[in-house]
């Protein structure tokens, strides 16, 4: 017999287009991000890409700098923290990589419901470092370069607070194989900013007076949330998961 | 209608210009290519030369088919990275005295001057606080914004101050020390910054270029280190004649006009060989 999981797997295409959708945005999205991480001279990357001195980063070669801001409070206006479950390269990493991580965490306990404070904490620290600090650049920017050898370039000359930022990003990614999504769920400043505004958003997946806490959908999600609570990127994993049929998607305050 | 008997059919027409024109366009690039063993170069430079260094590179590409892997970056540490292991055909420094130390270490082959740089005052358009030379800079209140803590030019900043007597002066006017100069840039197009001091290639920029208002310092202000660029030849150069020969491209007349619009002094210019003779940027 079936679990709840397999059931709502196959019975929900939605997870297949977005996984597809994923990958579309990661052939998009993906050099850009991974310049972010390795090639980026700034602590914080990504805000500072058309005064950056890296020559060949697609985010300052391209108007993916500007088209990604302006597409990402779109997003957010219509459906909340879409991004994260449906276009970020870097979950697309942490969910796979969580496919196979040792704790799921598709609970609710006291560490599930004070450990998502944590995005916001990499959001204060991320705010300070790129307003407060004007977001010193701390590494010797490669210019020009092949990738990897640009990538072994920028490590050689960094500066021990650039190296710092890198390997915790990178062990918190490590990490989600001990702990499922470790990264996306309690560390990324992008989501701490995107989980502060969705509640402004349009439209949003939730749950109807119907639900009975079952879990049924947390047991499902990988970021380990429940409709319309911390955590919930309006994947869309869920919708057939429930077995009182109390999740539904649509416009906010218009529950049915 | 009589039939056309004379000239040359319609098919041996077009054929003869399909090939006529694949002949003209891939001909020099085969021609070139056939000359070497190799069918690409790695080539390292200064960061700094990174803009001007594109364009070298596509044209050269374009005229020999031959594959340039381009790395640009800060030369102290790409210099740092060759005196240590690592490894690359063609070396483009800033400072004669890495290419002496890697000539010493007997890594490089052999070096040529190739051009050097120049610094200048810049102020938003306009020029709101009247800057006409450095000591204007020192005036009370007069918020200037210097790359202190970007390298290399923080220090050679330092350099022209003090040699100018006016440090502290303008340290006391200075907003924030920047750490990149190329962040720090649209601060004095804006106007929150009414006067900087940067390379003149940085006022060539297209992101830049005609959105500062650039004001030449003396040359004596200038110290000697950071104003000079070689171009040599490593040891590990595969095809010793391909990188002879893309060091003479550079140094020809072609690539050293480039140089110039992009704001630099060609080495092989009246005053690029004055500079020559006065910084002893010689090949020992």
């Amino acid at each position: 017999m079936p679990d709840v999981k397999e059931k709502a797997v196959s019975s929900n295409p939605l997870m297949w287009i977005r996984r597809l959708t994923q990958f579309a945005m990661l052939a998009v999205l993906s050099q850009w991000s991974f310049y972010g991480i390795f090639r980026c001279p700034y602590l914080v990357p990504f805000v500072n890409c058309q005064t950056c001195p890296v020559i060949t980063c697609w985010g300052r070669i391209t108007s993916l700098f500007w088209g990604f801001w302006a597409l990402l409070l779109v997003s957010v206006v219509f459906f909340g923290r879409v991004f994260c479950g449906w276009a970020c390269p870097g979950g697309l990493v942490n969910q796979l990589v969580g496919k196979i991580s040792v704790f799921k965490m598709r609970i609710r306990n006291r560490f599930t419901e004070i450990a998502p404070w944590g995005l916001f904490a990499g959001l204060a620290l991320a705010v300070i470092i790129w307003i407060g600090l004007y977001n010193p650049r701390s590494m010797i920017p490669i210019r020009v370069g092949e990738f990897w050898s640009s990538i072994r370039l920028s490590f050689e000359h960094a500066s021990v607070i650039w190296l710092v930022r890198t390997f915790i990003v990178l062990g918190l990614v490590v990490a989600g194989l001990g702990i499922a999504n470790l990264w996306c769920r309690f560390a990324c400043p992008t989501g701490g900013l995107l989980e502060l505004a969705k509640r402004f958003s349009l439209f949003r997946i939730f749950k109807t007076s119907a639900c009975n806490d079952c879990d049924a959908c947390l047991k499902i999600c990988e970021m380990g949330a429940r409709p319309d609570e911390t955590n919930c990127t309006n994947c869309g994993d869920c919708l057939k998961s429930c077995p009182v049929d109390a999740i539904k998607i649509g416009k906010k305050g218009v529950k049915s | 209608m009589e039939e056309k008997k004379d000239g040359m059919e319609r098919r041996t027409f077009l054929k003869t210009m399909v090939a006529s024109t694949a002949a003209a366009t891939l001909g020099p690039a085969l021609l070139h290519a056939r000359q070497f063993q190799a069918d690409s170069l790695q080539v390292w430079s200064c960061g700094g030369l990174s803009e001007a260094m594109n364009i070298m590179n596509t044209r050269y590409e374009k005229k020999t088919g031959i594959k340039i892997a381009y790395t640009g970056a800060f030369a102290a540490a790409l210099g740092k990275s060759l005196l240590g292991g690592a490894v690359t055909e063609v070396f483009c420094g800033r400072v004669l005295k890495l290419a002496k130390d890697l000539r010493a270490a007997e890594k490089m082959i052999y070096f040529r001057p190739l051009c050097f740089t120049e610094y200048v005052i810049i102020t938003p358009l306009g020029n709101p606080s009247g800057i006409k030379t450095v000591q204007d800079m020192a005036r009370p209140g007069v918020p200037v914004l210097l790359p202190l803590d970007a390298s290399p030019p923080g220090s050679a900043m330092m350099g022209i101050l003090k040699q100018a007597g006016i440090d502290k002066a303008v340290l006391a006017n200075n907003l924030r020390r920047e750490t990149c100069v190329i962040k720090m840039m649209p601060q004095i197009i804006d106007g929150t910054g009414k006067a900087s001091i940067v390379e003149r290639r940085l006022t060539r920029i297209p992101k830049f270029e005609g959105k500062v208002e650039v004001i030449p310092i003396p040359e004596n202000l200038f110290p000697p280190g950071p104003l000079t660029f070689t171009v040599g030849v490593m040891k590990y150069a595969k095809d010793r004649a391909l990188a002879d020969d893309y060091v003479n491209y550079l140094c020809s007349d072609e690539a050293q006009a480039i140089f110039e619009r992009q704001g630099f002094i060609p080495s092989y210019s009246d005053k690029g060989r004055m500079l020559v003779e006065k910084l002893g940027v010689k090949d020992a």
